[in-house]
């Protein structure tokens, strides 16, 4: 019975809770904790796949059984096992390629443009944009039409956001969620999880540039750098830009954090929790 | 020691050695030849003692990279940027923006915009004026006070 409901419970945190959360938008205005529920939705997803044949071991042989039976133990721990080596496989593909990616990118930066003592550089092109490079020796990459288009401010809130990216290490998380995704087989796959993840910790990151130099300068930020782009560099539609102002102008929502807490402690504690009375 | 001193040197220099090249290229008009090693660390010890191989190193660091390009020219090596400072900028710029695979590529770098539409301007227009509105609505309410600069 209790290796069954680890198996429901794995479909039901990779499979049905992702489509869930993505639909609950009410959770963007307290970000934190639902980047929180998310985390821990998709922790405790894994948890329960790999302790569905560990908890099948004392149902099937009963409890003295299991020593008279090493091949099996060894096979169910093998099955676990290969759960757990399919995620070390993609995270290592992902975040290799993920890692040259960057570090390329830093080395052009650091020759093209001109670096400060704070880790910022400003590249010569006159298309407003900044961006940061995550990781071992980030940096904040701004352009000369960035700096050209915004007031001081504004300029203070886009170094927040970028800063509060580099400071909490969101390209961590956005790193093991793409790892998620990359791991279950493309039907278990939701894009829209991953679509708002990437929204949640953008909103996480408008929140520090709220809090540097308010709502209105954030806003005006935004609005400036989406008209500056130029064409070429203008990517298509269905971009997060609209449904962050909107929750830079709703506010927090405090109340909404300890439901998703909740769920989060929910998510975790019950994979284990399951797997313990397997085996007590 | 030198080692973990070195490293970061190099890259600094990487940037001061291609300014040379840029400088030079740009001096030299169309017919441009390029800069020999000599050169260059002449160029650059002018500001600040470097020693004649590190510049070496420097160009062939650079060289690998493909930033710059070198011809032989009898004994040494002739070395041209690859491309002028701008076309290097604006294609390395496009390549945060395309060149990598959407997912990888939104792990790798986080950008402040994702880049808009033109109907997604008119909406985050909207948006502006809402969060305008209601930070004029919470600050008039008390005092009233006009906008500032107005």
């Amino acid at each position: 019975m209790l290796p069954l409901a680890l198996a429901g419970l794995a479909v039901a945190l990779v499979w049905v809770a992702p489509r869930v959360l993505a639909r609950r938008t009410s959770l963007r205005r307290s970000p934190r904790a639902a980047l929180a529920a998310w985390q821990a939705a998709s922790l405790g997803g894994v948890l329960a796949a790999v302790s569905v044949t560990p908890a099948a071991l004392p149902a099937v042989l009963g409890r003295e059984g299991v020593a008279d039976h090493p091949g099996l133990v060894a096979l169910a721990l093998l099955v676990s096992a290969a759960v757990i080596a399919r995620l070390l496989v993609s995270g290592h593909l992902v975040g290799t390629r993920i890692r040259s990616a960057r570090a390329e990118h830093r080395a052009l930066v650091d020759v093209l443009g001109a670096r400060d003592d704070h880790g910022v550089v400003v590249l010569e092109h006159p298309t407003p944009t900044a961006y940061c490079i995550p990781g071992r020796g980030s940096r904040v990459v701004l352009t000369r039409g960035v700096l050209d288009a915004l007031p001081d401010d504004q300029l203070a809130a886009v170094l927040a956001h970028e800063r509060a990216h580099l400071r909490a290490r969101h390209d961590l998380l956005l790193e093991f969620f793409t790892v998620l995704d990359r791991s279950v087989p493309p039907m278990l796959r939701s894009p829209a999880a991953l679509a708002e993840v990437r929204l949640l910790v953008e909103a996480l990151a408008d929140r520090a540039a709220v809090r540097r130099s308010g709502a209105v300068a954030t806003a005006r930020a935004m609005v400036a750098i989406a008209e500056g782009r130029a064409p070429e560099l203008g990517m298509s539609a269905g971009t997060s830009a609209p449904v962050r102002l909107r929750l830079i102008a709703a506010g927090p929502h405090s109340a909404l954090s300890v439901v998703a807490y909740a769920l989060a402690v929910l998510a975790v504690a019950t994979p284990v929790g399951l797997l313990g009375l397997a085996w007590l | 020691m030198p080692h973990s001193t070195n490293a970061p040197r190099l890259g600094d220099l990487e940037r001061v050695v291609m300014e040379r090249l840029w400088d030079a290229a740009t001096a030299a008009g169309g017919n441009a030849s390029g800069s020999t090693v000599r050169e260059v660390h002449e160029s650059i010890e002018q500001d600040r003692d470097i020693a004649y191989t590190t510049v070496m190193t420097v160009l062939d660091r650079l060289a690998k990279k493909q930033l710059v390009t070198r011809e032989r020219d009898g004994r040494a090596w002739r070395y041209l940027p690859a491309d002028s400072r701008e076309v290097m900028t604006a294609r390395t710029m496009r390549r945060t923006l395309d060149d990598m695979e959407v997912t990888d590529r939104r792990a790798a770098l986080l950008h402040f915009l994702d880049g808009a539409s033109t109907d997604e301007i008119a909406d985050l227009k909207a948006a502006l004026a809402e969060v305008e509105a209601r930070a004029a609505g919470g600050s008039a309410a008390p005092g009233s006070a006009p906008p500032p600069g107005r």
